[in-house]
């Protein structure tokens, strides 16, 4: 008996962490990009769109490491539209052009060099920057702060970080 | 002495990557109307083929959203025609993506397609489209592509079923009448697997039937293939196509891989591109070569200039001259163009080439390609000013 529900506790956690690996951290509301989109429009709020890849190794390092972290998702959640796209997935999306094509296509005409890569957008979706691999929890909450209290209107994001 | 040999060495390195210096490319002709606001053309069907030759005729298949959403188009002209007719619409439905098409004898063509999540093959022949026929079962469908080998027609596409993936392959042939007849269709693999599987790409040759595709059962993508040497009434064990490469950290599961392409071409020779994210600066081109249900070690394709960008939307195409093609978009020179390569007499690929019509200002890209017998490259791409403008798809002949 102890021999089957071990087969079966294996086949089950096997079967999460592959779904798991696919997905955006988890406990957040990432929304596919054209959903993030409508949705930013209807709550005038900023975009943060994550350029993740399937099993990539920095993006489950940021998921564990950082994405985890209680504050900063409480922090996201509140100040942004969370969106995702996995650079390799055949999902269809439509692009804010009204173009319809597919996650691995919007990051190909992107130009996104590797995952995670972060862009920034402002209420009005103009796209402010951009940040690729590890970032840490406080860079995280700096980013945010940047974004969400407006001082990109003032300031650039350089100048702001050494301010801080 | 040492002068003669840098002479003779300079000599050889001039003649050793000329398999495309000779290559002259028409002016390019347009397969669809003048970029118009809001239409976009797209080649991002399974396994990128897009265009095909028979007999006389040139055909071309892809995805406009011209009529308000996206639906399938065929143009065709004969070899001599200045100009491709007007377009065909193949799909009906609400929704079309993703098309294939591949070659018929005596002019003809066979067409696959995605139409509200099921999956249809039609002919097209003489001046018309045989009536569609539905090939997938109830399950989501998708991610078609079709190959075709002494008039034995093959299509692959993937079904979800619930939670768990499949790739599916139908055997067809043609009535009297032009229509299509199912005569079989099988999984590749034994059973279902819990994770996606992706964009699968299909190739015949002498020796039977190729075909790989994207699987993510290993925590990250890799690329499979199998191969059946029996009309596809059964396939060998999926193996891997992409060798691994990991940074060997406590969370990486391996490179990514994506959107593979396979062609056959010889009597009985095999060629995959792939995009392969094994070095740090976004994807590159690798390819491999194989034959009698195996391939040989992955190669990089893309050359040193530009090595640390993007490269992107592999499609490759042989014939039975033992010739073969890999053409891509990267943006090593500004802005997107279209880049090929090919294997030379040694079987060596060559250095990679732009041809002038598809290069330049604003972006070229999505090319795909048909070698004809006589080695001539029938080539279609996307134009458009920049990412986000509309679009255009231009044709071109090199030989």
């Amino acid at each position: 008996m102890i021999k089957i529900y071990s087969l079966l506790f294996l086949c089950l956690a096997n079967f999460m962490s592959q779904h798991a690996l696919a997905a955006p951290p988890e406990q957040y509301n990432f929304l596919p990009y054209h959903k993030a989109l409508k949705q930013a429009s209807e709550d005038h709020k900023p975009i943060f769109l994550y350029f993740g890849r399937y099993g990539c190794n920095t993006c489950l390092k940021m998921h564990k490491e950082v994405f985890s972290n209680p504050m900063l998702r409480q922090t996201m959640s509140a100040r942004f539209v969370l969106a995702y796209v996995d650079t390799e997935s055949g999902n269809r999306i439509r692009l804010d052009n009204g173009e319809r094509t597919t996650e691995m296509q919007f990051a190909s005409r992107s130009r996104i060099l590797g995952t995670p890569t972060f862009i920034y957008f402002s209420e009005e979706q103009k796209p402010l920057f951009k940040k690729s691999g590890f970032q840490t929890i406080a860079q995280m909450h700096q980013y945010s702060d940047f974004v969400s209290q407006g001082h990109y209107k003032t300031t650039a994001l350089k100048q702001y970080l050494s301010s801080e | 002495m040492k002068y003669t040999a840098l002479l003779v060495a300079a000599w050889v390195s001039m003649l050793s990557p000329g398999v495309f210096a000779d290559w002259q490319f028409s002016q390019p002709i347009a397969v669809t109307r003048k970029a118009v606001n809001g239409i976009y053309h797209h080649l991002e069907g399974a396994g990128r083929i897009h265009i095909a030759t028979s007999g006389n005729r040139i055909a071309v298949l892809w995805e406009d959203d011209s009529s308000g959403d996206p639906q399938i188009y065929l143009a065709l002209k004969t070899r001599d025609d200045p100009d491709f007719n007007p377009a065909i619409k193949v799909s009906s439905g609400d929704e079309a993506y993703e098309p294939a098409i591949a070659s018929l004898t005596d002019g003809r063509f066979v067409l696959v397609w995605e139409q509200d999540g099921s999956i249809y093959a039609s002919t097209f022949s003489e001046q018309s489209l045989s009536k569609p026929l539905k090939l997938s079962a109830k399950s989501l469908a998708s991610h078609s592509s079709v190959a075709t080998y002494n008039d034995q027609i093959y299509v692959v596409w993937r079904e979800q079923q619930d939670e768990t993936w499949s790739l599916q392959i139908a055997r067809l042939t043609t009535t009297q009448k032009q229509e299509i007849e199912l005569l079989s269709i099988r999984p590749v693999e034994a059973q279902p697997v819990n994770t996606p599987v992706l964009f699968p790409s299909l190739a015949t040759n002498g020796k039977g039937l190729y075909v790989a595709w994207e699987d993510r059962t290993a925590g990250h993508t890799r690329l499979k293939f199998s191969f059946s040497a029996n009309q596809a009434k059964s396939f060998i064990e999926p193996q891997y196509l992409n060798e691994f490469y990991s940074n060997r950290t406590e969370y990486d599961r391996g490179n990514g891989v994506t959107r593979v392409s396979i062609a056959g071409f010889g009597e009985d020779e095999i060629v995959a591109a792939w995009m392969d994210k094994r070095r740090s600066g976004g994807y590159g081109i690798f390819a491999s070569i194989g034959s009698d249900g195996a391939f040989g070690p992955n190669e990089k394709i893309h050359g040193p200039k530009g090595d640390k960008l993007p490269h992107s939307n592999p499609a490759t195409s042989g014939n039975v001259n033992d010739e073969t093609v890999v053409v891509w978009d990267d943006y090593r020179n500004g802005d997107s163009d279209i880049w090929l390569t090919s294997l030379d007499e040694d079987g060596e690929w060559g250095e990679n080439f732009s041809p002038a019509i598809a290069a330049g200002p604003g972006e070229q890209s999505h090319a795909s390609v048909a070698l004809d017998e006589t080695g001539g490259l029938h080539l279609i791409w996307i134009e458009r000013d920049n990412p986000l403008e509309p679009t255009r798809l231009w044709y071109s002949y090199g030989k």
